[in-house]
């Protein structure tokens, strides 16, 4: 088997796996309790909290965990906004994660004059045209910092310097999910982070608030996370996610290049095809880990099942959005459509895996492709 | 007072010497979709009464009911001795709780029938005395016989049975006394629809899948195993037959005419599947046809699609539009199933401009010109075969 959709999950981390297990059969104790063993496992939430607020160039007290990258997202979007009074603009961009998309449609509901950022044919947003939606009522904007369908990394710290100049008292929340670890630090009010994307178990997330930003919370209860997200402490999972980040954090540059070792490989040996189309940026430009093309002529659904036939698991666009034929937002608002859309296959790396895999895949991706076309529509 | 389900049914009545069968028939299968329950069916009169129902199962044996074919409708009724005070106290209990929250002024009626001739009132007065007692007591009640927003129901029999509602059944003929029949499932909005109509009017199904695997998802095939449940949520069991058909379309398409390759496509599937409904002991074909829908649906293309069989095939759909057809895919639950957008045998391999009046000569031909014959076996060889319920 041959795993390309680590965008989509990635597998657990052993090590992350076997923590996790501790803190569910022997330290299971709730942090909010009173007796030692609960004290020391309180203790041991501050210190994954500090060392994932290490790796944020943030504070501790600056990051408050949630169940997953959506939970993070809608908390920053919903939460900072009902904090403010009054309405007023909100821009996103195009190509945003459901999560921030579907979320900035509620918003457009209650009142919101919400707007979209375009982004240019790689997936990146396009600088002087969010410059040029910055209105003097303008609250928040919110933009990917990886683009999960093309790779394309978006300047942040650009677009965070463009609103301090036009608009000081705007928020910018950055949806980092796909790029936390794998690209470095950004400027920004708000940063959301994923932990199954980085090898820790699905159901453990964060929110990076800097000070002084205010986001009010949405569930109600004993006030875990300094009040920011009550309900238990999923101590398992936030231990788990902390452990996986620090192997990644040790190993950051030796598991970068493994990832974009694979992602080079794949795309040469994959150029090689006839009719093959890039969608994203030049491949040494963006993200380490994923890799769009479109087969001319070939179904991506189609292509798909048979490559999953053979044990090569790959993607038809975020696995969120992969049921929706023909209607694939992302792409369309990075102008590709037809064709193109319809053939197009998001490949997706970790550190796991290597170039002999790359170059496997690229062989059983040619015979299909190849055979594939024999049936195309004439 | 004991709560029973009173079940009426629609045409058995007019099947002279057969209706016993007829009546078996619908009994056996409310037996099977209530399942679990422990109930007790008892026939009489023309009615059907289902009793032993406990309390939390009422509301699901009801809904499953007005599921089976040959049900006109149900009332949850309450069933009583009948001497007079004790049916009065019932209709009042039942009115009780009927008018709790109802406007002043709220009209009703009182419906009786009698078949026990010896009862001490006959129908009419059974009404005038009935109608006084509830106006006595809910005086904010007023009589409409023409139009009342409640009806009270009381029917004297060996035992008195007291409701205001009658539910909608599925109408129909009991499933199975029509004899089999083999239904061409793709996992669209149409065929299940059909199949559906098709039980409807008594048939015992059987159902026939084409896929390409692996160009097909496993999630298509979850579709139509999910699809056929629903249909089996009326229909009863059903046995679906799963047919690997990729190397047939394959062949297809590197054999024969690009334009023709919908409707030769579609001749093999009637082939295969009137050999998989012989062999199930069905006696026709059912699909989802609706004339000009799409360019294998025309008059021409149904001639030569129906060239490849000699069974008789059903096409309920034929004179119905789309609008129609998703209309009864929402009322009996199919419609957000089969719209779940996945890849399907149909979809993989389909030429840009099919013939949309294809000449049986030339399919003939065209057919001919491949030796399908060992393909086919092979095709029904790898069939799969579940057992929906």
């Amino acid at each position: 088997m041959i795993y390309f959709d680590n965008s989509a999950t990635t597998p657990c981390l052993k090590k992350a796996a076997e923590i996790a297990s501790e803190y569910m059969t022997e330290k299971y104790f709730n942090p909010a309790a009173a007796y030692a063993a609960s004290v020391q496992t309180e203790r041991d939430v501050s210190a994954a909290r500090a060392n994932i607020a290490s790796l944020l160039q943030a504070e501790p007290s600056e990051v408050f965990f949630t169940s997953c990258g959506t939970e993070s997202n809608n908390t920053a979007l919903m939460g900072s906004l009902a904090a403010m009074h009054g309405r007023g603009r909100v821009i996103v961009s195009a190509v945003e994660h459901p999560s921030v998309y579907e979320a900035a449609i509620e918003l457009r509901e209650r009142g919101w004059d919400v707007q979209f950022a375009p982004v240019d044919m790689t997936g990146k947003v396009l600088l002087p045209e969010l410059a040029s939606l910055l209105t003097p009522d303008t609250r928040l904007v919110s933009i990917m910092h990886v683009n999960n369908e093309s790779g394309a990394v978006n300047a942040i710290d650009d677009i965070y310097a463009l609103m301090k100049r036009n608009v000081p008292g705007a928020l910018l929340h950055v949806d980092g999910v796909q790029a936390f670890m794998k690209e470095a630090p950004v400027r920004c009010d708000m940063y959301s982070v994923s932990g199954h994307k980085l090898h820790a178990p699905k159901g453990v997330g964060a929110l990076l608030v800097r000070k002084p930003v205010r986001v009010k919370p949405y569930l109600m209860g004993g006030g875990q996370e300094s009040g920011m997200r009550s309900g238990t402490t999923n101590v398992p999972g936030i231990m788990a996610f902390s452990a996986a980040v620090s192997d990644f954090a040790e190993h950051r540059e030796e598991y970068l290049d493994a990832m974009r070792g694979v992602k080079l490989r794949l795309y040469s040996n994959l150029s090689r095809i006839r009719d093959v189309r890039l969608n994203g940026p030049e491949p040494d430009k963006g993200a380490p880990h994923i890799l769009n093309m479109s087969f001319m002529g070939v179904r991506g659904e189609v292509l798909l099942n048979a490559l999953s036939e053979k044990g090569l698991y790959v993607s038809t666009g975020s696995a969120c959005a992969a049921h929706k034929r023909g209607k694939n937002r992302i792409l369309n608002a990075m102008g590709i459509t037809g064709d193109r859309q319809d053939g197009a296959i998001r490949f997706s790396f970790s550190h796991f895996n290597t170039v002999q895999e790359a170059d496997l895949a690229a062989q059983l991706i040619e015979e299909q492709v190849s055979l594939l076309r024999r049936f195309r529509r004439r | 007072m004991e709560k029973v389900l009173l079940v009426r049914y629609t045409e058995i009545h007019l099947k002279g010497l057969n209706r016993p069968y007829f009546e078996r028939a619908l009994v056996d299968n409310m037996k099977r979709a209530l399942r679990g329950m422990e109930p007790v069916i008892e026939r009489e009169h023309g009615r059907i009464y289902v009793r032993n129902i406990s309390d939390e199962n009422f509301a699901e044996a009801l809904d499953r009911l007005t599921r089976v074919f040959g049900i006109h409708s149900v009332s949850p009724a309450s069933a009583v001795d009948k001497d007079w005070e004790t049916v009065v106290s019932a209709a009042l209990s039942l009115m009780e709780e009927r008018v709790k929250d109802a406007a002043p002024g709220t009209t009703f009626k009182v419906l009786a029938r009698r078949s026990d001739k010896r009862y001490m009132y006959n129908s009419d007065t059974i009404c005038r005395e009935l109608g006084g007692r509830v106006l006595e007591r809910f005086p904010g009640l007023k009589v409409d016989v023409h139009d009342p927003e409640i009806k009270l129901s009381v029917e004297i029999r060996d035992n008195a049975y007291v409701y205001c509602d009658e539910i909608k059944g599925a109408n129909g003929m009991p499933t199975g006394t029509a004899g089999k029949a083999s239904l061409l499932i793709s996992g669209g909005i149409d065929s299940p629809v059909a199949g559906y109509m098709m039980a409807k009017r008594g048939l015992t199904l059987s159902a026939v899948h084409f896929y390409s695997y692996p160009y097909t998802s496993e999630r298509a095939r979850d579709k139509v195993v999910e699809l056929t449940k629903l249909v089996s949520k009326y229909a009863g069991e059903i046995k679906l037959f799963l047919v690997p058909f990729t190397d047939i379309q394959m062949t297809i398409y590197e054999k024969c005419p690009s334009k023709e390759t919908t409707v030769l496509m579609r001749r093999l599937m009637m082939k295969i599947a009137e050999r998989i409904a012989r062999g199930e002991g069905a006696m026709a074909l059912i699909t989802g046809e609706s004339l000009g829908q799409v360019a294998s649906q025309t008059l021409e293309a149904l001639a030569v699609t129906n060239d490849a069989v000699s069974m008789p095939v059903f096409r309920p759909l034929i004179g119905f539009d789309k609008d129609e057809i998703m209309d009864i895919a929402r009322r009996i639950g199919t419609y957000e199933t089969s719209i779940l957008p996945y890849e399907d045998c149909c979809t993989v391999f389909v030429p840009k401009h099919p013939v949309t009046k294809p000449r049986l000569e030339d399919l003939r031909a065209s057919e001919a010109a491949v030796d399908f014959s060992d393909m086919i076996e092979k095709a029904i060889e790898n069939t799969e075969i579940m057992t929906i319920k």
